[in-house]
């Protein structure tokens, strides 16, 4: 006995549940989402989840390699913690490392230091920009944002050229111009984590400044003219009202430039490997290094989650922080 | 399709740009006969010239770095390699050498082409290599500039159809209908937006791992196809806000006429979204522009994109620095011009609170 094709669709039909049919109705369309949905997780997520994987391991370029596939000849590498045999002896060594909490350090003194200047420098271009005693103030806003459009690496590697040590690097020329010896910038500590600096404002504050131009034009002219008629000076006027108007979205712009900054790679590595020796290595940079320099990819994947856990956290608290400010103020 | 929107929109802003002046001297104008006859306040208008005076200077040192580039590269190649006082502000001479070793020699390489007709037998084509600018009379040797800029299109010509594929039906779908999840995943991709980049570098260990397992490092396709999934949330999430603007009387219309769904997206919604795909378009493709860490750790000198390929010149130190300033220039103008002209919809993008339905 052969069923025709009508039969076996009618019985294949009766066989599903009509809440299944109901579900394709009106849920079919995100089958349209899924092939975008799916490659971006393929990329996105499965490197995370096999980056977990392989902070357990042993994995070096010698092991993690052979064999075929993504099954290499990695081993789990156990420690002791309360009595059990656990594989997070990378972490444990990560953690361990000196070196690791200078890189901790280094990144999170980047991240304050590098806020502020955005932050206060975009606020500062920001109010000189709405001013009204500026003319061609559109013009200014579509040059100074010019930063931002340029790729990174452009932006860097120029950067890199500007504080080159010879003395043609623009900032030893104008060392020389104002009768200062010129420096090698690239083999002080500080002197290289100030180049750092000022790199990172110069590629972030535009950023800063689109956000707080915009937050600038939204704060009623009505206010701003009722405080002078009350006498009140420029600041108190910048304290009492701009301040106020402009804070939340000044405040979620920082908290975003903060966490890219974080993220920071490029600069140091341009610069100088984050350099000299490893004292400016940047958290992702330290992790980077970790793997490629010194083939040590399981401690290098130890490293990078934990920079994860802490940007994570740091976005967290950051988030909830700023709603409970907003909260104290409504 | 984007070449009439671009021509469009180009020709309203440089007809503003045009006018502009004549404006300012209208402006100016008044002023002086303001002041003649004692309506404006001189010192006011001091006030006012000076403090744009001094902004506009700032402003110029602010962006001092790319103008000190521009100069070193229209010095030519070894003008400022040994001399301190190369970099004045004004260029005293101006040379394109460093420029004709960036591009090469301007030509269509000679080839032979077979064609082969059936029971007519193969014919073969050939012609010389035709030489549209030759370079050898003004510059010793040539940068890998051409090469670079071909991989760099290769890349870029698969991450655009490739994300273009999934991310047309997605917004569709985000835009028009609904679905279990679906704000779920606006939220996700937008979240992503902000922060994938960073998760994006914390992956690289296992990213590098995983393509050299699979033997495909080094291979351009690959690496269009992992830049069109980084691109996949941003541009799905712009595309679908780009639809949402468009009204929905248009499709009602064609349903009425008894369209298909099917025909409805892709006769109506698609033609009316042509200025969104044309932006998501160049924002996809600059993904692959762009993109540096993962390119430089993938790919062998072969089939290096450009930013590798620039940072390759800086890295090594041998390379003259008038050569260097004009590869980068070269390398980031385009992009310069599409953001000049696509700022105002970027800053109109950036307003808060375009999440909506």
């Amino acid at each position: 006995m052969s069923l025709s094709s009508a039969e076996s669709r009618k019985r294949y039909e009766e066989l599903l549940p009509g809440r299944v049919n109901e579900w394709m109705e009106r849920n079919g369309a995100g089958l349209l989402v899924l092939p975008g949905l799916l490659l971006f997780s393929i990329f996105m997520f499965f490197p995370l989840a096999y980056t977990f994987y392989l902070s357990l391991t042993n994995a070096q370029p010698t092991n993690v390699f052979a064999g075929d596939g993504l099954r290499g000849d990695e081993q789990f590498v156990f420690t002791e913690v309360l009595g059990l045999q656990l594989p997070i002896a990378n972490y444990v060594e990560v953690l361990s490392d000196p070196a690791f909490w200078n890189s901790i350090g280094v990144t999170w003194l980047f991240v304050v230091a590098s806020v502020g200047l955005k932050v206060a420098f975009g606020i500062a271009l920001a109010m000189v920009l709405t001013s009204d005693r500026i003319r061609g103030k559109r013009y200014l806003r579509s040059v100074v944002i010019i930063p931002w459009a340029l790729p990174p690496i452009f932006t860097i590697t120029i950067w890199s050229g500007v504080f080159s040590s010879a003395r043609f690097g623009l900032a030893n020329q104008f060392l020389i111009w104002l009768g200062f010896t010129p420096q090698a910038f690239f083999t002080d500590r500080w002197l290289a984590f100030t180049t750092y600096l000022i790199t990172e404002m110069w590629l972030a504050y535009p950023f800063m400044v689109i956000i707080t131009v915009s937050a600038l034009q939204a704060v009623p002219e009505e206010l701003i003219d009722a405080a002078k008629v009350d006498g009140a000076g420029y600041f108190s006027r910048f304290r009492a009202v701009t301040a106020p108007a402009i804070k939340r979205p000044v405040m979620f712009a920082g908290i975003l430039t903060a966490a890219a900054s974080f993220q920071q790679f490029l600069i140091p590595y341009v610069f100088n490997r984050g350099g000299p020796g490893r004292d400016n290595e940047l958290i992702i940079l330290y992790g980077y290094r970790e793997a490629f320099n010194f083939n040590q990819y399981g401690a290098g994947a130890a490293i990078m989650l934990t920079a994860v856990l802490f940007i994570a956290m740091f976005m967290l608290v950051a988030v909830w922080k700023g709603e409970l400010a907003e909260g104290v103020n409504n | 399709m984007l070449g009439d929107i671009v021509g469009k929109k180009l020709k309203k802003d440089l007809s503003t740009a045009i006018n502009k002046p004549r404006e300012w001297r209208a402006e100016v104008e008044y002023t002086i006969e303001g002041i003649q006859r004692g309506i404006i306040d001189p010192k006011d208008v001091a006030k006012t010239a000076l403090s744009t005076l001094a902004v506009f200077a700032f402003v110029f040192v602010l962006l001092l770095p790319v103008y000190w580039i521009l100069l070193i590269a229209l010095q030519g190649e070894g003008a400022t390699l040994y001399s301190t006082d190369s970099a004045g502000l004004i260029p005293t001479q101006i040379n394109f050498e460093a420029f004709i070793w960036v591009i090469g020699d301007i030509a269509i390489p000679a080839k032979i082409v077979g064609i082969s007709i059936p029971f007519l037998g193969e014919f073969f084509l050939s012609w010389p290599r035709i030489v549209f600018f030759d370079s050898s009379p003004y510059v010793d040797s040539t940068s890998n500039f051409p090469r670079y800029f071909v991989n760099s299109m290769v890349v870029g010509f698969f991450t655009v159809v490739i994300a273009l594929s999934v991310v047309i039906p997605a917004s569709y779908a985000l835009s028009r209908r609904q679905f279990a999840g679906r704000m779920k995943l606006l939220y996700g991709y937008i979240l992503f937006t902000q922060v994938g980049g960073g998760l994006g570098i914390a992956g690289l260990i296992a990213l590098y791992t995983i393509f050299v397992s699979f033997g495909v490092a080094n291979n351009r396709l690959v690496l269009a196809v992992y830049y069109a999934a980084l691109a996949v949330p941003f541009n799905t999430w712009l595309l679908k806000t780009y639809m949402d603007s468009i009204p929905v009387s248009y499709e009602e219309a064609a349903i009425m006429d008894g369209a298909s769904p099917f025909r409805v997206a892709w006769e109506v919604v698609l033609p009316l979204a042509k200025p969104g795909l044309a932006t998501i378009l160049i924002f996809i493709f600059l993904t692959g522009w762009m993109e540096f860490i993962v390119a430089q750790l993938v790919l062998r000198p072969e089939n290096y994109t450009l930013p590798v390929g620039l940072f390759m010149l800086v890295d090594t130190y041998s390379v003259p620095w008038g050569q260097f300033s004009a590869f980068a220039l070269v390398y980031a103008s385009p992009i310069v011009f599409v953001y000049l002209f696509a700022q105002r919809y970027i800053e109109a993008g950036l307003s808060f609170g375009g999440v909506e339905g």
